[in-house]
Formats: C-alpha cells, structure tokens, sequence
C-alpha cells in the first residue's frame, strides 16, 4: 500500500489480482470489510470503497447476511479487461523503451521470440 | 445513537479564534467535521490542533466565533461533555494518583465505559497500574491516556499525540487496536499528529492545519493522491511544469525537483512520456510543501 | 489480525446518569480515591503532631522531673493540634491545581467540580471535627494519655462541650480547604495579577477596617463583643468566611482555565 493510488483502488486491485492468478476461486467468500481493513491497516470506510468497487464491476456479489463472494465469470471477466489494456499497459512502455535504446522492431522481435523460448515450458498458460 | 447524528456535523467551528496575547492561535477557523470518521488533525508543531482540541472540548473559551459539538457549545456542557473523551497531550493527573486510580475513576463519566476492554490494554501494553503516574515514563502516561480514550467508547474521542514516548512497535499496537476497536464501534475519532504516514492509512479525512489556518480540508483519499513529485533533467522539468501550478521546486545544476498540484494518475504518463520520473507525494511531504510554501497563500 | 470481540458492557443506571446530582457526587468520590491525599497524609501529620507532644511530656516530667500540673498549663497553648491544617490548606489549592484539569478532561463541568469538592471538604471537616472531639474525650479520660500531655484539649477546645469543640473544628478545616482552592481559582482564571489582587483587597479591606476601629476607638466595643458572641460566633464568623469563599469559588471557576 502506498500513495500511487487511492487506497481504495489498491485493495480492489490486490483482490482482482488474486482472482485472476487463481488464489480466488469463482464462489469463494472474500474477507469482510473489517477484516480487509484490520489485515491491510487501513480504514474500513476505505475498504468498504475498495468493495464496492468490486461490487460495481460485477466482480463480487453480495450475498445477504453472509457475505461477498466471488462472482461466476469473474476471472474471465478480468483477463479480457487486462487483455484489452495489454497493448497500453505493457507493450507501450516496452516499445518506447526499445526506441529509446535504438533496438529495431525486428531486432525486438528476435529478442522476444529468444527470451519466451529460453523460458521453461509450464511457466505460465497461454504464452 | 440516532441516525441524525450520521448526516448532522459532529463539529462545527464558525469564525472560531483564540488569541495568546499577541499570538494568534486560531485564526476565524472555519471547519466541518462530518460524524463516523477517523479524522487527522495534521500541522507542524504550534500550529494550532491542541488549541482547537481544548476549544472543541470545552477546556478554553473561545475569544471569537463559534464552536458547536453535537449541535450546542461544549464548554460547561454535560450533554456533550457525556458523550466527549479528550486524551490530552499533557494531561495532569491528580497528585500522587496511581495508573488504576485513573482507571477506576473513569467510568464514572463514561456511560458506554467497557471495563473489560481497559482490562485487556493494561494486559496487551503491560502498563504498571500500582504505580504512581507522577513515577510513569512518557510512554506509560501515552498507554494511560490511549486506555481511557479507547476503553471510554465515547462517541466523540479526541487523541492529541497519543503515542508520543511509545516505540515503534507500540504505536504499531495502538493503531491495530484503534482500527479494530473502529470498526467493531464506529464513531468520530479526531486524532492530531505529526507522524502523519504512519497513521495515514487510517484516516478518512484529513485536516491540515498551520498557523492557526486551515490548509486543507479533504477526504484523505483525495489529500494523498492531490500532488505529485516530478524529477529529471531541469530543463525538461521547467519545461513540463509551465502552466501548471507549482508547490516547490528544487535543483541542483542539471537535476530538477518540482510539485505540482495535480494527482498522480494525471501525471504519470505525460511525465514519462517527457522523460521525467514522477512520484505521488506522501502527506507527510504534502504538509511540508504546503506548510512551506504558504507564504504567498490566502486562507 | 487482531479481533477484539468481546461484549459491551453498560452501566445498569444509565438513564439516571444525566441527573446533575451524580454529576457533583462524582465528584466528591473523586476526591476520596486516593486514601493518601484525605486519610493517611493528615494521620500521619497529627500522629506525628501527637507523638512529639508525648515525647516532650515524658522529658518534662520524667527527665526534667518537672511539675505535670504547670506543663499542662503551658501546653494548653500549644498548637499541636493544628499541625494538620496547614496540609488542608495545600488540600485546597491542589484540589483545583491539578484535580480540576483531569476532572474537565474526562468531562465534569467547572460548576459540577466545584459543588462536588466542596462537599467533599464539608464531609472530610466533618469527618476530622468528630475525629478530633473522640481523641479530645480519650485525652481527658485518660489523664493526657497517661503522660498529662496536651494535644486535642489544647487552645480554645479546653473549656467546651463536645460538640461544641466539634463545630469549631469543623468551622476552621472547612475555611482553610475552601479558601484553599478559592484563591488557587483566582489563579486560574486571572493568573498571578488576580491572586495578588484579591489579596490585596482583603489587606487593604483588613486595613481600613483596623484604622476606623481605631479612629473610632471602638476597640474596647469590638473586644467586648468578641466576648459577647464567644467561641461560637467567632467560629460561626469563620464559617461565614468559608461561605463566602465558596460563592466566590463558584462564580470564579465557571471561566477557570487550568494550565
């Protein structure tokens, strides 16, 4: 937790986080607001908004008086989105930074190609 | 309590001032303070948050304005005196008073008084209650006042400097069990500080305070993201900084420091892009940048 | 994580808790916590006050050899049993020197701390003026502790009944606690200009008041009337005083700001 962000958005994106890599299963309860804000120090209002955040995005629901609960699609839900910020998010920087050290596009995709195959199979699914 | 106390203000100051001799400590502050929060009453030293905290609790008059807590003027109050827990940064305790003299005195004016709480800090911080308070450290005389703030359940608890001769680890303590306390009981809790990251993530709102004069009045949130550090070559960083409203600047030769009052998600990108570093600014550094800068400021 | 869960209790008398009533006495029980401060520091003074006188009776009698009859006479003056008062005094100024800050801080208001501790000295007075009177009958019976000592048969109390000899003594420790904590109030709310002010008016007050009896020649009148009224009304003038300090106190404290 820092200042980059709001702490609210922070929380939301740790849970979406642990949903995406699996640690969150479709179904499974996530701690209540209480709990969130006591293991992350910090206020329950702001988790409460981390939540809610959650909630919006279709990512939880809310079951009546026992509690928030991964949403079904949710993990896929949250792969599409990151797939669609992908091109933004990471091959952006990573061009700008290949111009700025004069790596050519063929040069780059020489490099990508070498360092996803000098990589161990089963690192991660779908590469 | 009542739903009305949820929407209604818990504090109101109107043009409140308060004057030592030629020194103006509060100058017709104007705040609001909306209930169920953790709110920070953040300044530099002298700056004004325990003369705001002893108007708001009745323990000084006010010279000009108004001051309303639950609605009426506190001082000689007892219905919100009742409900009001002040743990002061110097707090006399009755001469040759022992620590549990203090705590079996208290619950006689708190109604909502959980005795088994108060038993279960003087376990948790080991505080010594056989001993008199005239004999206790600085950080023991801290436990006693954080035990009868907390164990109080007022619905308005003040804290000014709570955890001052506590060490990290016990101020690591008093914040858990505040939070925790928190959100089993929810009410307004105003807390003054000047180690204002560590308790930062705690907040909901935040109230900057300097020389008497209210900085900043904003949901904490939007206080921690409002400014941003840019650094990198000087002449990309004056470059990238016209036009835009500067906090603070520092250089040395070719390497430039600027704030600028915009959140770092407006800035991030265009930083990079100018290839300058940018950094979100802590409210500890906000108040020092703002607190620095405020010569030319009106409040 | 930790997760404090455990019940909340509630006083069971909470509606009355509002009544101004508990309000003072709270107060008053404040006052009494600490047994060192009201018990055992003016025990230990007039014990100490006592154990002296006795030692002193001994080596007059039984080392001097001196007649017991004659030091009764010349202990009759002595003011022993005065000791512990100038320790009420210092009661009273502390009782608004630092009680007051701690009781604003949890929440009493000025008036309620103010009504709560002067009752707390009535009864403390009350409680030392039956003290006082019991070692009086003790001392008498047992021939002044067996020693022919005088401690508590001393001063004004030799010739008085016993309840008599208890109001005045009611009359003096009540004065003293309350003027005490009156002037620490001046204090409080004027600082050092203020305490010297008052005191100033009641020298000058004092003052004016011997020059006109002078003047007037009225001494041999004031005198005579001191007899008239005797110890009761001398005591009853002292008490006057004491009244009027706590009115004063009263209307002081409500703009007292503790530092």
């Amino acid at each position: 937790m820092d200042d980059s962000q709001p702490l609210y958005l922070q929380l939301a994106r740790e849970i979406e986080r642990q949903i995406v890599e699996g640690g969150l299963k479709e179904g499974d309860q996530i701690p209540s607001t209480n709990e969130l804000a006591a293991f992350y120090r910090i206020n329950p209002a702001t988790a409460g908004k981390g939540v809610n955040q959650l909630l919006a995005g279709g990512l939880v629901e809310k079951r009546r008086g026992i509690g928030m609960f991964v949403a079904p699609g949710a993990a896929e839900r949250l792969r599409s989105q990151r797939r669609a910020r992908f091109a933004d998010e990471y091959l952006e920087p990573l061009l700008a930074e290949a111009r700025r050290l004069g790596i050519s596009l063929d040069d780059l995709t020489t490099l990508i190609h070498h360092t996803a195959g000098a990589r161990p199979a089963g690192q991660s699914s779908g590469v | 309590m009542s739903t009305s106390t949820m929407t209604a203000p818990v504090i109101r100051t109107h043009r409140l001032t308060k004057r030592y001799g030629s020194v103006t400590a509060l100058d017709h502050l104007d705040v609001t303070v909306p209930g169920q929060r953790i709110v920070g009453l953040l300044g530099r030293n002298g700056a004004g948050k325990t003369t705001l905290m002893q108007l708001l609790t009745g323990q000084i008059f006010p010279d000009e304005g108004e001051v309303e807590v639950f609605g009426e003027r506190p001082a000689e109050n007892p219905r919100v005196l009742s409900r009001v827990s002040f743990v002061a940064e110097a707090q006399k305790y009755p001469y040759s008073f022992h620590a549990r003299h203090v705590l079996s005195v208290a619950p006689w004016f708190f109604a909502d008084w959980d005795a088994d709480l108060a038993a279960s800090l003087v376990d948790t911080f080991g505080l010594p209650l056989r001993r008199p308070v005239a004999k206790l450290s600085r950080g023991e005389l801290s436990m006693v006042g954080i035990i009868v703030g907390l164990a109080s359940r007022a619905p308005l608890t003040f804290f000014d400097e709570p955890y001052l001769g506590l060490d990290a680890v016990a101020r690591r303590l008093f914040y858990d069990i505040l939070l925790a306390d928190y959100a089993e009981r929810p009410r307004t809790i105003v807390i003054s500080t000047h180690l204002i990251d560590e308790i930062s993530p705690l907040l909901d709102h935040v109230l900057l305070i300097d020389r008497g004069r209210i900085l900043l009045d904003a949901d904490a949130d939007v206080a921690r993201g409002s400014t941003t550090v840019v650094s990198g070559a000087t002449s990309a960083v004056d470059r990238f900084v016209e036009g835009r409203t500067v906090l603070a600047r520092h250089s040395t030769g070719p390497l430039a420091r600027a704030t600028v009052a915009e959140s770092y998600d407006a800035v991030a990108a265009p930083a990079t892009a100018a290839g300058l570093t940018a950094e979100p600014v802590t409210l500890q550094q906000l108040l020092i940048d703002r607190t620095s800068s405020r010569q030319g400021r009106t409040s | 994580m930790t997760a404090i869960t455990h019940p909340v209790r509630r006083e069971a008398d909470a509606p009355a808790r509002h009544h101004t009533w508990q309000h003072i006495v709270r107060v008053t029980r404040l006052q009494f916590v600490d047994p060192w401060v009201l018990i055992w520091t003016p025990a230990v003074i007039i014990g100490a006050a006592w154990l002296v006188s006795i030692v002193i009776a001994l080596i007059i009698t039984r080392v001097a050899g001196l007649d017991p009859e004659q030091m009764r006479q010349g202990m009759s003056y002595s003011w022993a049993v005065l000791s512990p008062f100038w320790y009420f005094a210092a009661v009273g100024v502390q009782a608004v020197g630092t009680t007051l800050q701690f009781a604003l801080g949890i929440g009493s208001t000025r008036r309620d701390y103010w009504l709560g501790t002067t009752l707390a000295f009535a009864v403390f007075s009350a409680a030392v003026a039956v003290v006082f009177a019991g070692l009086r009958a003790v001392e008498v019976v047992t021939g002044g502790w067996g020693t022919s000592a005088v401690v508590f048969d001393a001063l004004w109390y030799g010739d008085l009944p016993w309840w008599l000899a208890a109001y005045t003594t009611f009359a003096l420790s009540l004065a003293v606690l309350v003027i005490g904590a009156a002037l620490t109030t001046c204090y409080l709310r004027w600082r050092v200009i203020g305490v010297v002010t008052v005191g100033l008016a009641v020298v000058a007050a004092l003052l004016i008041a011997l020059a006109a009896i002078t003047w007037l020649q009225a001494w041999p009148a004031l005198i005579g009337w001191f007899a008239g009224i005797g110890v009761t009304g001398v005591f009853g003038i002292v008490l006057g005083i004491a009244l009027l300090a706590g009115i004063g106190g009263y209307l002081v404290i409500r703009r007292a700001t503790p530092r």
